[in-house]
């Protein structure tokens, strides 16, 4: 397991934000910690698969998306809350996040 | 030598996801080739008034347009492609932007996709189609193994290393659907449309549409055409036209189609459709890059 700090989670959440504005084309600071990325952005499945690319170039981690998929049947990614969660324990946890 | 690719995808995405990425000043164009087209195939600019089978091929024909139009923006430029491929129906696209085909044979030959789902209902066949998202080709191959018959249900297409369409019986597609989901997929989901596009079981429900695509001469396209079927460099109209009938019935590997450009020597790629479809579940090496519309 990696460490996170404060910084680092920090930084991922600025990294999903800034992320979702532009593919969504909202502005960011209209993205709260409730927004719904599918509901309230109309964000999608393949532009979720292209940010857990961007994460794993960006830290350099090793994780297969079956892995992402089997822990979202237990978490949901309902609000951006909910995905900065999972991006956190990504780096923290990388493929075992499913038994998180 | 080939540089630069066109790629196209033909249908998949609803009208209003395509026409909101439409900037203003090819509107006219667009709207002047749907009048146009509509009003040769009797169908009616009110979608919602195009019933059943007519709904389904205008949406269709909608794709194709906005496909041309994407098309003669990017030459009007001065981005020439080299090269192209066609994903699916877009196949039927690049036939006509390629100088294949008229455009209007490759409305028809859309068109011709009624008698296709109208057979299918004769028959009473309950098919279908799915997207697996997470998965790879390999991946669904050894999750599939001694799971499915081949009449039961084959990978249609994989798409790249995180995409791929499954297609065939519809009672198989809702099991492997939910299979792929268990074993992690980060989405998977049925179309529900009635038909199983890629596999063979569409040979015999699809004789019409097979025999319209060899109706006319085809001419030698302008640009080379790489077949999704076994990757070789088209150069004659012939070719094209085989391309155009294996396409209901045989699966195929855009994810292979698309490695075999880069090996041709391909680094840029630019996607042909309105609202970048292709270039979000096509995958390039890092040397490489998909530009779309909004880049251009």
């Amino acid at each position: 397991m990696r460490d996170i700090t404060e910084e680092i989670r920090q930084e991922i959440k600025d990294m999903i934000f800034d992320y979702y504005a532009e593919e969504c084309e909202v502005e960011k600071d209209e993205i709260t910690m409730d927004t719904n990325p599918q509901e309230d952005l109309g964000s999608d499945s393949l532009m979720f698969v292209e940010l857990i690319e961007m994460t794993a170039d960006k830290y350099d981690l090793d994780i297969k998306l079956q892995s992402i998929g089997k822990y979202m049947l237990k978490a949901p990614m309902d609000t951006m809350s909910d995905v900065v969660e999972m991006f956190c324990k990504i780096y923290q946890y990388g493929n075992d996040i499913v038994n998180q | 030598m080939y540089n630069r690719a066109f790629l196209f995808n033909g249908i998949g995405s609803k009208p209003e996801k395509l026409l909101v990425k439409l900037p203003p000043q090819l509107m006219d164009k667009y709207e002047h080739y749907l009048e146009e087209a509509f009003g040769r195939l009797g169908l009616s600019m009110d979608l919602e008034k195009n019933k059943a089978y007519d709904g389904r091929v205008a949406e269709w024909i909608i794709s194709l347009i906005c496909d041309r139009v994407v098309f003669e923006h990017y030459i009007e430029k001065g981005i020439v492609p080299d090269i192209g491929a066609g994903y699916s129906s877009g196949i039927v696209s690049i036939s006509g932007c390629f100088g294949s085909v008229p455009h209007e044979f490759a409305h028809d030959i859309i068109m011709m996709n009624r008698a296709t789902m109208r057979c299918l209902e004769e028959h009473d066949e309950k098919l279908d189609m799915g997207i697996v998202i997470g998965f790879s080709y390999s991946d669904i191959e050894e999750l599939f193994e001694g799971k499915f018959s081949p009449d039961e249900l084959v990978i249609g297409s994989g798409n790249s290393r995180f995409h791929v369409m499954v297609s065939g019986k519809a009672a198989a597609v809702e099991k492997a659907l939910l299979l792929c989901q268990n074993e992690g997929a980060i989405k998977a989901f049925s179309f529900g449309t009635g038909v199983a596009y890629h596999h063979p079981a569409m040979k015999k429900y699809s004789q019409e549409y097979v025999d319209f695509c060899a109706s006319i001469k085809y001419s030698n396209p302008v640009y080379p055409i790489l077949s999704i079927f076994d990757r070789e460099v088209m150069t004659e109209g012939d070719q094209v036209m085989r391309e155009n009938q294996l396409n209901v019935y045989t699966p195929i590997r855009w994810d292979l189609a698309i490695n075999k450009l880069e090996e041709l020597g391909v680094t840029e790629f630019f996607d042909v459709s309105a609202n970048g479809a292709v270039s979000k579940f096509s995958r390039v090496s890092r040397k490489c890059k998909i530009y779309t519309l909004e880049d251009v």
